[in-house]
Order: C-alpha cells, then sequence, then structure tokens
C-alpha cells in the first residue's frame, strides 16, 4: 500500500460538473482530491480488506439476531423502548439491508481493524461508484496509471443489482434534508441506481413526508409509499413526531429499522464479547464497564450516537491527543483501544469499505491532517496495481 | 377482547366480521345496515374555525387562555403543515389570488416554493375531541359549490380536508368529516436532526472518527 503522485486530470473540474458532482468542494474547501492516490497489491485488497469485511458484516448479522431480540441489548445501545417493535419486526421479517461502509484502519502491515460500521445512513457513495470510478478510466487512458491497474469498486453496479432484487412494484421513495447538497447528492444517485433497476421512484424532502390514517407514509401529494430510502439516521428518526408510527406502517425502510442495532457505537463492545480476540476488532467496552479499565489509559472515547467524527477523543498515556467536541454524547460513550491510523506523507488514511446487500463491494480512502477524520477528510481515489 | 386459542393452538382474531360491506345492493347505503357506527369514514365532527385567538375569546365558546394556547399550537405547526407548491400560480390556483407568499418568509427549508397564507385556524368544538388545532387556509371557491356563489371557497387543512363554516363563512361552525379531519399528517419527520444542525448542517454524513 502506497500513497503515489499521479497528478490531477486537467479538466476534472468540468467532468465532475458534468457528471453532477458538486459537492467536490465543501463551504469553500477541497473534498475531492486526485493529485495523488493509493495504490494496493490485488492480496492487500482481497486478502486485507474484502474478506476480512465479509467476516466483520457477518458477525454483525450475527450480533443483530442476538440484540433484536434481547431488550437488555437493546436498553444497553440507548434505542428508545418506542423503537423495540420496529427493530424487532423488521429483523423476523427479513427486511433487506441495501449498504452501509466499514471504517477500518489498515496500512497494509497487520490486520485491518475495525473502528464502526457506519451501517445506516453512509455518504460518500457516488464519489466511490462514479466519479472514482470514472477517475481510474480517464487516468488509464491518459497514462497517469500504469496499464493495467484496476480498482476495487464495483459499488455501481452491485447497488443497481440490490436494488432489482429488494424493491416491490409500488413507489420507492427517497428523502433526506433536500437543502444540505452532499445529502441530496447521495440520495439522488442512489434513485439514479434505482431507476436503472426498473423502480418508480420520487424523491421528498424531509418535512413533506405525510402520515396517512392507514399508517402508510406517503408523498405530499399523497402517494402511499412502498419503500422508503431514507439518508436520516434512526435514532433521529425514532424520536420524531412520526417515530412512534414506524413499527405499525406498511412502508419499509432501506435501511431497515433493525440496522439501528449496527449503526451504533455500543456494537464495538458488543462484537468484542462475542468475539474477544477476534484479529480485526480492536478491545473495547461502554464506559461504566468496569472492564474499561484494561484499555489503561490509552484509548478513543466515543458516544453512542455521533457523526463526522463529532465528540470523539483520543487519550493516550493518559495525555488528551484529541478532544473531540460537538453536541453528541447525552446518551452514553464506549471506550476503544487506539488503531493507529497508517500515516502517508504525514496525513492519516482511513480505508471505508462498502457492503452492498451482504457482501463486500468496494472502497473509498479518506484523509485527514488530524488524528480524527472528520468531515473535512479528503477523498483521495485509489488503484490496484497490475500485478 | 374476543381473541382465542384454537384447537391447533393458533391464535384467531375475533369470531365475527370487522366490517361487512356492501357495494351493489342498490338503495342499501352503508348507514341503513347500521355500519355508519363501524366505518369512521362516516363519521363527522363539530369543529370551530378562528382568524386568531382574539376571534376565538370574543366568541366565548372556549376560555380566553385555552383560546390562546391552542392558537399557538396552530402557528408553531404552519411551517410544516401548509402545503407547499412549486409556483406561485399552483398555490392561487388552489388557495385563490393574494392568499400565498414565498415559502422562504415563512421557512428556510420551504425556500424556493410558495406557501398558502395562515388564514385562521380549527380546533374541536369540544377539548374531549381531542383534535389537535391546526392551521387552515383560504381555498379557491369551486365552480358549481354553493358557497361559491358568495365567492367564498371556504378552508382547508393542510391534510386537505376542506371546511365551510355556516352563513357563507361568516360563522366559525363547522361539520367536518372525521376522515378527513384526522386524515395525512405532514411534517412528522426531519425535527430531531435539526436540533443538531448548529455542528453538522442537519447532514447525515458518516464519515468516521478513526481511533
Amino acid at each position: 500500500m502506497r500513497r503515489v503522485a499521479t497528478g490531477e486530470r486537467p479538466d476534472w473540474r468540468a467532468t465532475a460538473q458534468s457528471h453532477g458532482f458538486v459537492f467536490h468542494t465543501l463551504d469553500g474547501a477541497p473534498y475531492w482530491d486526485e493529485s495523488h492516490a493509493y495504490a494496493f497489491s490485488l492480496a492487500e485488497i482481497e486478502d486485507g480488506i474484502e474478506g476480512p469485511s465479509g467476516d466483520l458484516h457477518a458477525l454483525c448479522l450475527a450480533f443483530a439476531a442476538h440484540a433484536a431480540e434481547d431488550e437488555r441489548i437493546l436498553a444497553r445501545l440507548a434505542i428508545p423502548e418506542t423503537a423495540w417493535d420496529a427493530i424487532r419486526t423488521s429483523w423476523r421479517r427479513g427486511d433487506p439491508s441495501l449498504y452501509g461502509r466499514l471504517d477500518l484502519a489498515y496500512g497494509g502491515t497487520g490486520p485491518a481493524k475495525l473502528l464502526e460500521y457506519n451501517a445506516d445512513t453512509p455518504t460518500a457513495l457516488y464519489e466511490t461508484g462514479v466519479f472514482q470510478w470514472l477517475w481510474l478510466e480517464e487516468s488509464l487512458r491518459g497514462g497517469r496509471l500504469p496499464p493495467g491497474a484496476d480498482q476495487y469498486n464495483a459499488v455501481h453496479e452491485r447497488l443497481i443489482e440490490r436494488f432489482r432484487a429488494v424493491a416491490g412494484p409500488g413507489l420507492l421513495a427517497f428523502t433526506a434534508y433536500a437543502e444540505a447538497p452532499e445529502d441530496r447528492g447521495t440520495v439522488a444517485y442512489l434513485e439514479d441506481c434505482a431507476v436503472q433497476a426498473g423502480c418508480r421512484t420520487a424523491f421528498a424532502d424531509l418535512p413533506d413526508l405525510g402520515l396517512r390514517p392507514d399508517g402508510s407514509l406517503c408523498t405530499r401529494a399523497g402517494e402511499p409509499i412502498e419503500t422508503l430510502f431514507k439518508l436520516y439516521p434512526w435514532e433521529w428518526a425514532f424520536r420524531d413526531a412520526f417515530g412512534e408510527a414506524i413499527g405499525q406502517t406498511p412502508t419499509r425502510f432501506l435501511e431497515p429499522p433493525w440496522k439501528a442495532v449496527l449503526s451504533n457505537k455500543g456494537l464495538l463492545p458488543c462484537l468484542w464479547a462475542l468475539e474477544p480476540g477476534h484479529p480485526n476488532l480492536l478491545p473495547a467496552y461502554f464506559e461504566d464497564d468496569p472492564r474499561a479499565a484494561e484499555l489503561g489509559d490509552s484509548y478513543a472515547r466515543k458516544p453512542l450516537f455521533s457523526r463526522e467524527g463529532a465528540n470523539v477523543s483520543l487519550v493516550r498515556d493518559g495525555a488528551m491527543l484529541v478532544a473531540g467536541d460537538g453536541p453528541y454524547g447525552a446518551e452514553g460513550f464506549v471506550r476503544q483501544g487506539l488503531a493507529d491510523l497508517p500515516t502517508f506523507d504525514g496525513r492519516r488514511a482511513l480505508v471505508g469499505s462498502w457492503i452492498v446487500g451482504d457482501a463486500p463491494a468496494g472502497l473509498c480512502m479518506r484523509e485527514a491532517a488530524g488524528l480524527v477524520t472528520g468531515n473535512d477528510a479528503l477523498f483521495v481515489p485509489h488503484f490496484i496495481e497490475p500485478g | 377482547m374476543d381473541a382465542t386459542q384454537d384447537i391447533d393452538g393458533s391464535r384467531t382474531r375475533s369470531k365475527r366480521s370487522q366490517t361487512v360491506s356492501l357495494v351493489l345492493i342498490a338503495g342499501a347505503g352503508a348507514a341503513a345496515l347500521g355500519l355508519g357506527s363501524l366505518d369512521p369514514s362516516q363519521r363527522e365532527e363539530d369543529v370551530l374555525v378562528y382568524a386568531d385567538a382574539a376571534a376565538c375569546a370574543a366568541e366565548a365558546i372556549r376560555p380566553a387562555e385555552e383560546c390562546r394556547s391552542e392558537y399557538a399550537v396552530a402557528r408553531a405547526a404552519y411551517p410544516t403543515a401548509a402545503p407547499r407548491y412549486a409556483s406561485l400560480p399552483d398555490c392561487e390556483g388552489h388557495h385563490g389570488p393574494l392568499h400565498c407568499r414565498p415559502g422562504g418568509e415563512v421557512t428556510e427549508q420551504a425556500r424556493d416554493r410558495y406557501l398558502p397564507r395562515m388564514a385562521g385556524y380549527m380546533i374541536g368544538r369540544r377539548a374531549a375531541q381531542g383534535l389537535a388545532p391546526q392551521p387552515v387556509f383560504d381555498h379557491a371557491p369551486s365552480p358549481g359549490h354553493a358557497a361559491a356563489a358568495a365567492g367564498h371557497g371556504g378552508y382547508c387543512t393542510g391534510g386537505g380536508a376542506r371546511i365551510f363554516t355556516g352563513s357563507g363563512g361568516r360563522a366559525s361552525a363547522a361539520r367536518v368529516q372525521t376522515a378527513s379531519l384526522r386524515g395525512t399528517s405532514f411534517g412528522g419527520f426531519g425535527q430531531t436532526g435539526r436540533s443538531f444542525s448548529s455542528a453538522s448542517h442537519g447532514s447525515a454524513h458518516g464519515a468516521s472518527g478513526g481511533g
């Protein structure tokens, strides 16, 4: 695994614009950066990332099966009691999931370590599936990459296959905050995939969703929604005014309610308890568990619910390296053993490993100057070196 | 309830039909079979419509204090309960000329859209009805409707219920079908995320914290 200077395509901004990638620069700061790229060997991809990602996802499903049926676990994850039925029912019914992103600490030496699972509302999907793919094709043609270079990225076609497999004949609606460009862009991309899979689709701004007397969700025009893709976290939806309707509604969701047990930092101590010593897991404990002391005075402290690295603190040898601030943490914290993100040219690299359906499907690289990967981290493309 | 155990142990529901509907027998309306009481879509209820809390207090059906608090509830619901239209002509087509405004005046989330002005609010005639106060909007007169002759189109709610108050719209009292009043509600998703918006712009962006 190397960080390689590749040079930019001179016209990439125009290419981005014409492909709908309008959030390549966010709040005036660059987000997409193709001045360099990460190079992997095929073995690093298959044995270091893809294989372990499949194992980790399978372990997560095994945990979801326990959690959905065990109210003590749901309570431990700070999931409100009003949501338990929805979680249980969706799990028992086998409601399918669409996608998720495992965040891994991996630098090509030693096993990948799971930092967390963005199992509910991951973004960076379009840039992975489309723009990164386009970058590879054009960079091969432009001679900026060696002939025969490849990419671990079947995200786009797997999404279409997945929609084809799980969508019903009724309306498949997509919702997010319409005014957040990155979120809007992500659901517009997913809607595009769904249309290609033959689905009948619509976009609805979050406040435009309605609740009909029969309990189904509907569009502003009153049309019932058979399946709702929501780029809006379950822990927020459960607390909204419509939250208590989720357990009874005939509308199905992507991601399904049972994903709430995975997109929760409480997953980390629960996985460690299921498989202590698993090579791809870091030791982790709920903060109020006396065994948290086994981590000594070096650990990451993460709120059960948080986004974009907010409220994450890092402590090494008793010294606070990063004191995370933000609006999260009211529901409690977990402590996780420290895994240093690999450093390349002074940058910290994070592997985002995509799961589509229940299978690993591709990766994205995020790069940050600091120790915690937040929403200011750069998206950097990757390729597989020819064998 | 009348749930019972079958011999084989499987659970059955009530032993009698939940609903009986006849749609082909001429002259036998649902009410004639006594089904009116079973079918909520046939029920009506009494409501009151006022322009504001002062109009409510002046009629003295409700205590002034309740008029104020109920008006406040309806007022607060207005930004999410109001229907949203892509253009001013679309909005005025439903609600009549001069009854619409740019959505950005009401809420940032409705910028680039048009909303009807809040014409007043509606409450149940009795508190026991348990009907949440809600904003009402002017409705454009429908051709052929009796009230249209007087240039009055009545009111509508965000859920699409039509309300015609007595005396060509001058009185406060109206009877409205329960099903339409307690129909579709909007704006029930998105509030919790807004409370985190100072940190994340309400975005669900999932980038992670690395250890």
